[in-house]
């Protein structure tokens, strides 16, 4: 606190409550050094020092109110005389309360907070949830993984009923293909191959669980029959996410997302707070996809083949879709879509 | 405020105009301005994601000073005398205890289930302490207000709560199957037992919410004034059946709507169909139900001394909530300290409350002991408050 000028002290009269009693009192203040007087009608004075009283914020409405040490409260109604004697007495204001006084600073303050959560969205949480993802120790992410393929065996998976040999055929150039990159010295992480035959809704796919299992469906491996490039390009793709850890670190940026959304919106409703959570989590993920897209493209292509096989595995889903159902707009797809849309990927392996 | 100075009515009907120690009404009067709130808010909002959450507890200090000032009984102010650096340890507890919630049950279901169990055993404690953190410190005219209820009595109030999950926890445990979503496992004792506790959850959720007000309603105590509710679990099952009710109608509408939509093939029709039926959902019965609440547990909770009296109007409290949430929308929430301020005036300004007696005869009774402030923290995090 800056120190007080010697000229005569400002007193301010205000209500005074003891704290012990409902009545309130007429009582005097004022400022000596680092103490506040208080002196009430019937002459007694009490001190108490600067830095114990809490004081109220500057604001244009609401009462003015002391919280004393002793659970006494000094209550002045008279916004503009409390604010005068707060001057006159040299009390400073902390910095926060100054910036809620101004609208210029506010503005200032709404836009640097703008400008901080953007900054936070697309830089802070996928770095955040990397730098967590590395802190979570590899056989707790293995049971997750076991977790996960137990409850996708109970709902949409069943066992494969591909011939065993095709299922050999598969796992064998797969296992070539990584076993040539790690010769190379390229850091590839473990993986096990598991065939599964899925439901429609899945339809032909590959997953990639956070462990390092690596489901790959009867249906894709069907539909790839005679692309055994393309199929590898797949499960490439899906070992991108494995090395990754893309599985976890969804999950963590989900959770901060939505963390950050409930803080800017939480108590005011819960699905307009989970909103930018999901936005978040596919755009994260359509970052995620590119990143397992580009460890397919550079995995064929140090294998010395061609990556322009991938295009096949594009051309025939689109095919597959287009033939379940026909011709639905898809505008805003990209908006809330988990992968980039296929002309980025196709012109990314090749294609025109 | 020269709105009150010593302008309360006084209350003739009841009393007669000679009696000894007429009794005297106070408005609550609100004062708040949305405007003032919006810059303590980007403030606040601002410092929390620069300190990167550690700034919460200072952010909710300073907001609740500033309703509490602007919150006038008789033309005085509440005053919120909550610690910052108190709130500050107790949030830090708080944040401790819920990551190791979440993160436990990622990893391990057995895990999962005993931090459940564990946060679910401590849960009645914290709600204990929360009230007794926010009502120890909230002051008015200089006398602390208090929260007196027992460890046991928070525990009983909750017990009814508990039988319907600990059924499903059992179930959980026993035939993990059976709650397990488009499994084809044949009925068995599993969903049976889902099935009882997900009707007993239902039925006894009128009778949970009576023991909860009950508990808060008939422990808060000001100066010798000690209060209670006279409402028991009659009351709530009555509200229960009028939301029942109005839930009907309200799901009847909309299929007849839902019919026509469809019978038109028009997609966009649909999707704004399922919006208007959450939004209604979400803000016309919510809305019904809690301004119905409020005047029930306000209208019967009295002491000695002290009556109160709410009439919150359902209608008006659900329009305001569609109001607050369509702009909100439209701003991308920058309306939202408005919304706050709008609302809290809505809510406290039906509320009145009678003094018989001599106001200035009340004295406090010594006893001011700082609890945890974890509890405090608790209840903001999983929205319990004092629904006042």
């Amino acid at each position: 606190m800056p120190d007080m000028p010697a000229a005569p002290r400002p007193r301010l009269r205000l209500q005074y409550f003891d704290g012990r009693h409902a009545s309130a009192q007429q009582a005097e203040i004022w400022r000596e050094g680092r103490e506040l007087l208080l002196q009430t009608g019937d002459g007694r004075q009490q001190r108490y020092a600067l830095r114990q009283v809490q004081w109220p914020e500057r604001q244009r409405h609401g009462q003015r109110q002391v919280l004393l040490p002793d659970g006494g409260v000094l209550s002045c109604a008279e916004a503009a005389d409390w604010d005068d004697w707060a001057r006159a007495a040299g009390l400073r204001e902390s910095l926060a309360v100054h910036w809620a006084q101004s609208w210029r600073l506010t503005l200032t303050a709404g836009l640097l907070l703008m400008g901080l959560l953007i900054l936070l969205w697309w830089q802070g949480l996928p770095l955040a949830a990397r730098a967590i993802t590395e802190l979570v120790p590899a056989p707790l992410e293995a049971q997750l993984d076991e977790r996960t393929l137990q409850s996708l065996d109970g709902l949409l998976l069943k066992p494969s009923a591909l011939p065993a040999a095709r299922r050999a055929a598969i796992t064998q150039d797969f296992a070539g293909l990584v076993a040539r990159a790690r010769a190379r010295g390229e850091p590839w992480p473990e993986y096990q191959l598991v065939f599964r035959q899925a439901s429609d809704k899945l339809g032909p796919n590959a997953l990639a669980l956070p462990g390092g299992s690596l489901v790959l469906t009867d249906a894709l491996a069907e539909l790839l029959a005679d692309q055994p490039d393309a199929l590898a390009g797949v499960l490439a793709h899906e070992l991108g996410h494995v090395r990754g850890r893309h599985g976890l670190r969804m999950t963590v940026q989900a959770g901060l997302a939505s963390t950050l959304g409930a803080l800017m919106l939480g108590d005011f409703s819960g699905v307009l707070a989970s909103a930018p959570a999901v936005l978040s989590s596919q755009a994260y993920s359509r970052a995620l996809e590119r990143e397992a897209d580009a460890a397919a493209l550079h995995l064929l292509r140090a294998d010395g083949r061609k990556p322009r096989a991938m295009l096949a595995f594009f051309d025939r889903i689109a095919q597959q879709r287009q033939a379940r159902k026909a011709g639905e707009p898809s505008g805003w797809a990209t908006a809330i879509a988990s992968h980039p849309d296929d002309a980025e990927r196709r012109r990314f392996f090749g294609g025109e | 405020m020269a709105l009150f100075g010593r302008t309360a009515l006084q209350d003739t009907s009841l009393f007669g105009l000679s009696s000894q120690n007429p009794a005297r009404y106070f408005r609550v009067q609100f004062s708040g301005s949305g405007s003032e709130y919006l810059r303590i808010w980007i403030v606040n909002l601002l410092l929390t994601v620069l300190t990167l959450g550690l700034y919460l507890p200072f952010a909710k200090a300073r907001r609740l000073r500033y309703f509490y000032s602007n919150t006038l009984i008789d033309g005085q102010a509440l005053s919120f005398h909550g610690k910052p650096w108190t709130m500050f340890r107790g949030y830090v507890l708080l944040m401790l205890l819920m990551g190791c919630y979440a993160v436990a049950g990622r990893f391990s279901p057995l895990a999962g289930g005993l931090a459940f169990l564990i946060l679910g055993a401590i849960w009645p404690a914290l709600w204990r302490a929360s009230l007794q953190f926010r009502l120890a410190n909230t002051s008015w005219r200089g006398l602390r207000l208090r929260f007196e209820g027992g460890l046991a009595g928070a525990y009983l109030a909750m017990a009814p709560s508990y039988v319907p999950v600990l059924l499903m926890v059992l179930a959980g445990s026993l035939w993990p199957e059976a709650l397990q979503e488009g499994s084809k496992a044949e009925f068995g004792p599993g969903h049976v037992l889902v099935l009882l506790a997900f009707a007993l959850g239902v039925l006894l959720l009128p009778l949970s919410l009576a023991l909860i007000k009950r508990y808060q309603h008939g422990h808060y105590a000001m100066a010798a004034q000690r209060t209670r509710l006279l409402a028991g679990p009659r009351e709530f099952y009555l509200l229960g059946f009028k939301l029942l009710g109005l839930l009907l109608l309200y799901i009847a509408a909309f299929v007849g709507l839902a019919a026509i939509s469809f019978s038109l093939k028009s997609m966009v029709l649909f999707v704004l169909l399922a919006l208007g039926f959450y939004l209604g959902l979400a803000l016309l019965l919510a809305a019904f139900f809690s301004a119905r609440l409020q005047n029930l547990v306000w209208n019967r909770t009295r002491s000695e001394e002290l009556r109160f009296d709410s009439d919150l109007s359902a209608r008006a409290l659900a329009w305001l909530s569609l109001k607050n949430w369509l702009f909100t929308l439209l701003t991308l929430g920058l309306y939202r300290p408005f919304a706050a301020v709008n609302t809290a005036r809505l809510r406290l300004e039906a509320m009145r409350l009678r003094v018989q007696g001599e106001l200035d005869g009340w004295v406090a009774e010594q006893s001011l002991q700082q609890p945890d402030a974890a509890g405090e923290a608790a209840g903001d995090f999983f929205g319990i408050d004092m629904g006042l």
